[in-house]
Order: C-alpha cells, then sequence, then structure tokens
C-alpha cells in the first residue's frame, strides 16, 4: 500500500473530511506550549544535587587546579605590577551595573602586558556586574556558558610551566581571552540592562 | 512538526552535560521545560500530575544523558522519555482503578468530569481544549501522539504495550467525537470566507 493509500484508508476510517483533518491539524499545531511553575527547576536540581548526578562546585575547581593558578597569576600581575596603566573607566557605584561597560573606554593596545592589563579590566567589569539571573532565556545561557568554557580552557592553555609557549603562543592566547571576555561582558551587560528595565 | 523538533542544542552543551555540569543541565531544562510540561498537561490534565512528571522526565535525562550518543535529534529523546513517563503514569491511574485501558469508551458519561477525566462535549466551536478534555486520556494521548508528535500507530502501539489496532481504534472514535466541533469550524469557516469575497473592494 502507498503512502497516499494509506492517508486515504485511514482518512475514511477517521470519518473525518480533508477539510476537517486540516482544521485539527491546524488547530492542534496553534495550542500554546505552557511553561511549568518555576519551582519544578528548584524541586529538580535539590534532587539532582541530592543524587550527587551534578559535580560539585569543588570538584569542578580540582579539576582545573592550574587553570585557576593561571588566571590568579594574571590578575595578581596586573593589579600589582600595572594600576598606573589602567585608565579610568565609568563608575561603577551609580547604580545597580555600570552604566556602560568600561572596556569600551579601553586602548586597544597590543602585546602581552596590554592584552593582560585589557583581560583584568574586563574581569574587574564582570565581577561589576549583577549576579546572573536565575532564569534566562536558553540562547544566552547557551552563548555564556560556551564563553566560559573556552576562557577557562586557554586559562588552563596558559597554566603550563614556563618556556613551554613561545611567545608568539602566549600572546595568540591572551589575545583571544581579551576577546572572548569582551564578548562575555558585552553579553552579561545586555542582559544585566534586560533584567534592569 | 512537534516543537521538540525545532529546539537545537549545541553538542558542546551535551557534552557539558554528561560530564555532570548543571549549567549545562539547566540550559537544557530551558529549552525542553515548556514543550514537555505541555505534554505533560496535555495527558494529564492535572497540573500538579504534570509538574511530577517534568520532574520525573529532566531527573531521567540528568541520568541517562551520558548514552545519549546522538544518533537523533536530543529533542527527539527528550520526548521519548516524556510520553514514556506521561504514559506510565495513565497506565498506572488505570491499573489504580482496576480497569483495562479498553474500558475507557464504554464508561464514558457525557458531563462525568470525575469518571477517566473526561468532560461533556464542548459547546463552543473551534474550543479545542475543551473537545480534547471531552475525550478519554488514552484517546486524547493517542490523538496528540499521532497528529502533533507524528508517531506512527506502530509507534503508539509501542509506546502503549497495545496493538496497533487498538491505537487505530482510539484515534477513530476520538475523530469522530470531535467531528461536530470540526464541521462547525470548517462551515463557519467557509461562511467567512463566502462573505470576504461578497463585501465590495475598498479600492
Amino acid at each position: 500500500m502507498s503512502k497516499d493509500d494509506h492517508e486515504t484508508d485511514e482518512r475514511m476510517n477517521s470519518g473525518l473530511g480533508l477539510a476537517e483533518r486540516e482544521l485539527l491539524q491546524r488547530l492542534l499545531h496553534g495550542l500554546p506550549d505552557s511553561p511549568p511553575p518555576r519551582a519544578v527547576w528548584e524541586r529538580i536540581s535539590t534532587q539532582a544535587e541530592a543524587e550527587g548526578l551534578w559535580l560539585r562546585r569543588g570538584a569542578a575547581a580540582r579539576r582545573w587546579p592550574l587553570a585557576a593558578a593561571g588566571l590568579a597569576a594574571a590578575v595578581l600581575l596586573a593589579v600589582i605590577w600595572l594600576p598606573s596603566q589602567l585608565p579610568q573607566g565609568p563608575a561603577a557605584g551609580g547604580g545597580p551595573f555600570p552604566t556602560e561597560p568600561a572596556w569600551t573606554a579601553a586602548g586597544n593596545g597590543t602585546g602581552v602586558g596590554a592584552l593582560r592589563v585589557r583581560s583584568a579590566m574586563l574581569e574587574r567589569d564582570l565581577r561589576a556586574l549583577p549576579a546572573a539571573p536565575r532564569v534566562m532565556r536558553a540562547g544566552t545561557a547557551a552563548t555564556i556558558g560556551e564563553l566560559e568554557d573556552r576562557i577557562a580552557a586557554i586559562d588552563h592553555a596558559l597554566s603550563v610551566p614556563e618556556g613551554s609557549l613561545t611567545e608568539s603562543e602566549i600572546e595568540s592566547y591572551w589575545r583571544e581571552r581579551v576577546r572572548l571576555m569582551d564578548s562575555l561582558v558585552q553579553l552579561r551587560y545586555a542582559q544585566a540592562r534586560r533584567n534592569s528595565l | 512538526m512537534s516543537r521538540f523538533a525545532d529546539i537545537d542544542i549545541d553538542p558542546a552543551i551535551i557534552g557539558r552535560a554528561a560530564r555532570g555540569d548543571a549549567r549545562a543541565h539547566e540550559i537544557i531544562y530551558r529549552a525542553f521545560a515548556a514543550p514537555v510540561y505541555s505534554v505533560c498537561l496535555r495527558f494529564t490534565r492535572v497540573p500538579a500530575h504534570a509538574e511530577d512528571l517534568t520532574q520525573d522526565t529532566f531527573m531521567e535525562v540528568m541520568r541517562s544523558i551520558g548514552s545519549f550518543r546522538g544518533d537523533a535529534p536530543l529533542g527527539s529523546w527528550v520526548r521519548r522519555i516524556a510520553v514514556t513517563k506521561a504514559l506510565m503514569f495513565l497506565r498506572s491511574a488505570w491499573q489504580r482503578r482496576g480497569q483495562s485501558l479498553d474500558d475507557d469508551w464504554e464508561d464514558l458519561t457525557p458531563g462525568d468530569v470525575s469518571n477517566h477525566g473526561v468532560s461533556a462535549a464542548p459547546e463552543h466551536a473551534l474550543d479545542l481544549d475543551a473537545a480534547l478534555a471531552s475525550l478519554p486520556d488514552v484517546s486524547r494521548a493517542v490523538v496528540w501522539l499521532h497528529d502533533v508528535e507524528g508517531f506512527t500507530h506502530r509507534e503508539i502501539a509501542g509506546l502503549m504495550g497495545r496493538t496497533e489496532s487498538f491505537s487505530k481504534s482510539q484515534l477513530s472514535r476520538a475523530y469522530r467525537r470531535l467531528r461536530p466541533m470540526l464541521e462547525r469550524g470548517v462551515r463557519e469557516a467557509a461562511a467567512d470566507d463566502a462573505m470576504t469575497r461578497s463585501l465590495p473592494d475598498p479600492c
């Protein structure tokens, strides 16, 4: 039996004409989806933690000890050695979050030192933003998660013992880190603005 | 086309979820929560049951995502878990009442909301929600699986542990019950169309 024959047979058996079948299909597909109450996710996350289905933050941190050390070293370097080089960004204390992200005021200097400064500034901007909302769009959450993963991967790569990377490789990593941090800050900034409205 | 099929999740997110990343699981939940809850609500019609089934579905997703091989879209996989959970619930509800699924239509009493979740036939044309609510739970599930999610009768039979004939019979009876509403809808649409055509052209 061909597909058409099968459909005709099914239509006759159903007792619905073509117009009725089409109307039913249109109405069914037009029914809206309903989101579950927020409490459902809270119940799920509580159960998942109780069952040990998620990595604990401590465990996650142990997976990236070198990354954390590398990041800390980079930030420390920027804070101790280069404070005078930091241009003044917009004040962060004027509202719930900066009225304009500081990266817009940052210079476009090149070289590892300048890239580290920019990276430290972006880290500071990120910390100045309000905490991420509990509920966010799936696309935004996915993008933020992806950016954070890639930044963590770069930090891991930069945390190898001294001499393992060439100067060129180090600069490439830092340039990519600044680019990713820039995207992350812009995304979180837009998210914060949206939530404040 | 089912709404599940429209949702695309980055394989990197799925990989992170398989490693137990809570944020990745939350992304998956945010993406699929509404279609999962909606399917569960369509099947059970009781929000509290739908919430429990949504929770069960995502717990199963978390426990099993490591075995997801990516041969099919993640949405199809999540949908099958949700549908299976909802059908299991319906079957257990029937079993608790000591009845078989076949009793469903025989016990149908118009207006009896408490009996198998069946209510009176809808009074208003094109009120599909009311029309669906007038069907026995299993028939409503068959309509949804067949006409919205695109399952075949063979697949529905497999999910329900029944025969293809059972699935076809449930669908046919559901259509017969929906037919008056649909015929009214078609007639009204035709009348509207005729009226629109008879109006003078404003230009």
